[in-house]
């Protein structure tokens, strides 16, 4: 290996300070490996966007025990309501946990802010000793003998060498093209999401939501509160404000020609989000793509010299159920820096070595994960999951819950009658269970 | 109030100007090629502004850095995208 | 030539939100960063420096203003320092630039202090005067274009309505630089580096050889900071028994023809400030002439 000035020459560089990042940095640099975080930023978190409900709290809790009581959390989650929608009707299913887990250490997910997190845990990686740079965009890897050896940061004399690099940069991962291991994306395959941060009382939240102390609950709405487009729509419960977006496919985005702020004013006059927000004042606006497809747009996670982490390996699970990122994030980015922690111990840092990180991200349940449900995104994404089937749903509701001195009907020849009415082919809907079924049940 | 307008949603939002576009528009092939112009309606900056000739005029300066625009795009080389300085650009406070 | 620059932490004035009916400022969601003015006066500096000379940044604020002052080393700077002392209370410009002449005279005098002219905060304007004040320098202000000249320094200032004026001062000098002149480079990539851990030297009022009551200023005193409030307009209406051509200049000119200045173009400079003082005086802006 070519040798570089020693302050040039880390161990470990990691482009990026989100969850995956900082999760690496913090991890390399407790097992003494010289380590430079790298974030275009002015600080980390600045750029990033998402939801935000982080359900890795017991994976953190393990790194820094006790983690919710020094970080900036919002709210944690005891409360989970999926709603169906049609223009003016709500199905919803709600569930509620007051018990170990949910309510209690280490809880089972928090409301965060991602400029406000980020930050905190960058600060944990930088008290562990790593080198976080902010304010440095990474544009190139740089190359030495077949393998990837640095970084090149737009800035002058923007070089800089690591024995391994591990790639968290984000959905647009700008460094897994340039290192050849991502293709260009299709507008099927990611969704933009666009988020508005609400301020409210926070007794008012307490009051409107039915919350104690710093419970907290999420809202996610399928169906026709997004109109025609695919996607969905969330609403969570900050400390004192609420976090509320609207997420589309891009290509439906594109073919139903939408602008995504006009679906989010609508979904927020949606008459059962409404009187959820009244009284709030806009505090901050934002956007962000998702990498939606999950394990379809999977980019080979690993070269000679390179690991790919978080969003920029597509580890962000849209599952319908399931909306998770920052989780699966930290775990990838643990598993990179396990994988680099080793590749240091054996001074190798070819492909077959750092190979490795497919066997951490399976025991960190990543891949694993990403594999179950590697059929959901594009069955989620469908236009009868996304439109046909919650009107349905909510039509159906409003049928069996109307009394208008017309005889009652049982529920299965209602379901029937409208089943018939629809567009849906009997064949159509057996193959849809089916789907369902292999998606969410074995 | 809850309900607001695209440039209410704007104005909450911090920019730090960088000096240099990040990204560049070939209003050529916007013109001569696209028939579609999906980034007029994707952006949720709402920063591509149709033109009488059918180019397309881009204000750079408010963007939120998201990509959208470029994988929407179906006309290969009309949208060259890079993020801008480091330090510059958007920078969320509380999302 | 040594040339130091005054830099000033400012908040982002689009990141301050102020509640409409109680003027109070959601300090959780301001973000700070160089004064823009500052920032060019830096970037002048360090194009002017000569291949012996240096520049010196300084700023007076807590120590979030390290932040400021290493992007400053980072982008060129070949020295900082800070001046603050838990025992200042609220600054007012008098007190900051009598804290910067005494933190200049640390060392050996620079040849030259450029100042952004106007801060996005208070923006009063009047560090660059006060500050040449207490170092008994010539000043100019509103500079938009400067030349070094052999112990002397060409500016060329902007006035009101457009108007340019050209003048010569000698050095040491104070300059207050207007906004955008120039943008500041980028670091490069070692120098941002280096800075993140480099210590910049804190000047307390004991290091400045200052006393509280050297900074007590009487003279002038901050009562109160208030959102700004739309004053009252009155309706211009013209005098309805002139004829109706002066009615007409007089609508047009919305009474401004009232606001005529007088321009004092002859006499020494002594007379012309004695009837400047005299005008303050009869307008009722003096109380003494003296």
């Amino acid at each position: 290996m070519t040798t570089h000035p020693a302050n040039q020459q880390f161990d470990v560089i990691i482009a990026g300070a989100g969850p995956a990042g900082s999760a690496a940095a913090l991890l390399t640099a407790r097992a003494g490996l010289k380590v430079l975080l790298l974030e275009r930023g002015e600080y980390p978190g600045a750029k990033n966007v998402s939801g935000a409900v982080f359900y890795g709290s017991a994976i953190l809790n393990e790194l820094i025990p006790g983690w919710w009581e020094q970080a900036p959390v919002e709210r944690h989650i005891c409360r989970r309501n999926i709603a169906f929608m049609s223009p003016a009707t709500a199905v919803a299913l709600d569930f509620r946990c007051a018990g170990p887990g949910y309510a209690t250490a280490p809880y089972n997910g928090f409301t965060v802010l991602r400029p406000k997190f980020d930050r905190w845990l960058a600060a944990q990686a930088e008290a562990a000793g790593a080198f976080v740079l902010t304010s440095a965009v990474v544009d190139d890897v740089l190359r030495e003998k077949g393998r990837i050896a640095g970084v090149r940061v737009r800035r002058e004399q923007g070089d800089i060498y690591g024995k391994v690099v591990i790639a968290c940069d984000g959905v647009n991962s700008f460094l897994a093209k340039k290192a050849g291991l991502q293709r260009e994306f299709h507008p099927h395959e990611l969704s933009l999401g666009v988020k508005e941060v609400i301020g409210l009382d926070p007794a008012v939240i307490e009051d409107r939501f039915h919350l104690t102390g710093n419970d907290g609950i999420a809202f996610e709405y399928l169906g026709a509160i997004t109109e025609d487009v695919h996607g969905g729509a969330f609403l969570y419960t900050n400390r004192d404000s609420l976090s509320l977006g609207l997420i589309g496919q891009i290509s439906s985005l594109v073919e139903r020609r939408k602008r995504p702020y006009e679906l989010l004013e609508r979904f927020k006059a949606h008459p059962a989000v409404a009187p959820l927000v009244r009284g709030g004042k806009l505090r901050e606006y934002s956007a962000h793509l998702i990498p939606e497809s999950g394990w379809a747009m999977k980019p080979k996670l690993y070269t000679d010299g390179m690991l790919v982490a978080g969003d920029a390996a597509g580890f962000c699970l849209a599952a319908g159920l399931y909306l998770e990122g920052m989780n699966y994030a930290m775990q990838s980015g643990l598993a990179a820096a396990e994988t680099a922690i080793l590749a240091c111990q054996k001074g190798n840092f070819s492909a077959r070595t750092l190979a490795v990180y497919q066997k951490h991200l399976k025991q960190r349940h990543v891949s694993t994960d990403f594999r179950a449900y590697r059929h959901a995104p594009s069955f989620v994404n469908g236009p009868r999951l996304q439109n046909l089937y919650p009107e349905i749903v909510a039509q159906g509701m409003e049928q069996i819950f109307r009394v208008d001195g017309a005889p009652k009907r049982k529920i299965l020849p209602l379901a029937y009658r409208m089943v018939r009415q629809s567009s849906i082919k009997p064949g159509q809907l057996l193959r849809d269970v089916y789907q369902v079924a292999r998606t969410y049940l074995w | 109030m809850v309900m607001t307008t695209h440039e209410e949603k704007m104005r909450t939002v911090r920019f730090r100007v960088a000096a240099a576009p990040h990204i560049v528009v070939n209003p050529d092939i916007c013109r001569n090629q696209c028939t579609v112009h999906a980034c007029v309606y994707v952006c949720p900056a709402n920063l591509f502004v149709p033109l009488d000739d059918g180019g397309i005029l881009f204000n750079y300066e408010q963007c939120f850095e998201c990509g959208t625009c470029y994988i929407a795009c179906n006309q290969e080389g009309a949208i060259r995208w890079a993020y801008p300085d480091g330090g510059y650009g958007v920078t969320f406070r509380e999302s | 030539m040594h040339i130091a620059v005054c830099l000033k932490y400012v908040p982002d004035p689009s990141t301050i939100e102020a509640d409409p009916l109680t003027g109070s400022i959601d300090t959780g969601r301001v973000l700070y960063m160089m004064n823009p003015a500052d920032e060019s006066a830096l970037e002048l500096a360090l194009r002017l420096r000569p291949p012996n000379g240096a520049v010196t940044v300084l700023s007076v604020g807590p120590v979030e203003a390290d932040r400021l002052l290493q992007e400053a080393l980072a982008a060129g700077a070949d020295a900082a320092l800070r001046v603050w002392d838990d025992a200042l209370g609220s600054l007012k410009p008098i007190i900051t630039t009598a804290l910067l002449a005494a933190a200049l005279r640390m060392k050996e005098l620079p040849g030259l202090v450029l100042c952004g002219g106007h801060s996005v905060d208070r923006g009063s304007g009047t560090v660059p005067a006060l500050l040449a004040e207490h170092l008994d320098w010539p000043v100019a202000t509103d500079v938009t274009q400067f030349v070094l000249q052999s112990g002397r320094i060409r500016v060329q200032r902007r006035l009101a309505r457009g108007a340019r004026a050209e003048s010569e001062i000698t050095l040491p000098a104070v300059l207050g630089l207007e906004t955008g002149l120039a943008h500041l480079r980028q670091a490069s990539l070692p120098s941002l580096m280096r800075v993140k851990h480099t210590p910049i030297p804190l000047y307390g009022l004991e290091d400045l050889g200052l006393s509280p009551q050297d900074l007590h200023f009487p003279a002038m005193t901050l009562h109160e900071i208030m959102p700004p409030r739309p004053r009252a307009q009155a309706m211009f209406t013209p005098d309805a028994s002139a004829p109706v051509p002066e009615r007409i200049a007089q609508i047009m000119s919305a009474g401004a023809a009232g606001k005529a200045g007088k321009v004092l173009d002859s006499g020494t400079p002594e007379q012309q400030a004695d009837a400047i003082i005299e005008f303050l005086h009869q307008r009722g802006f003096l109380e003494h002439r003296t």
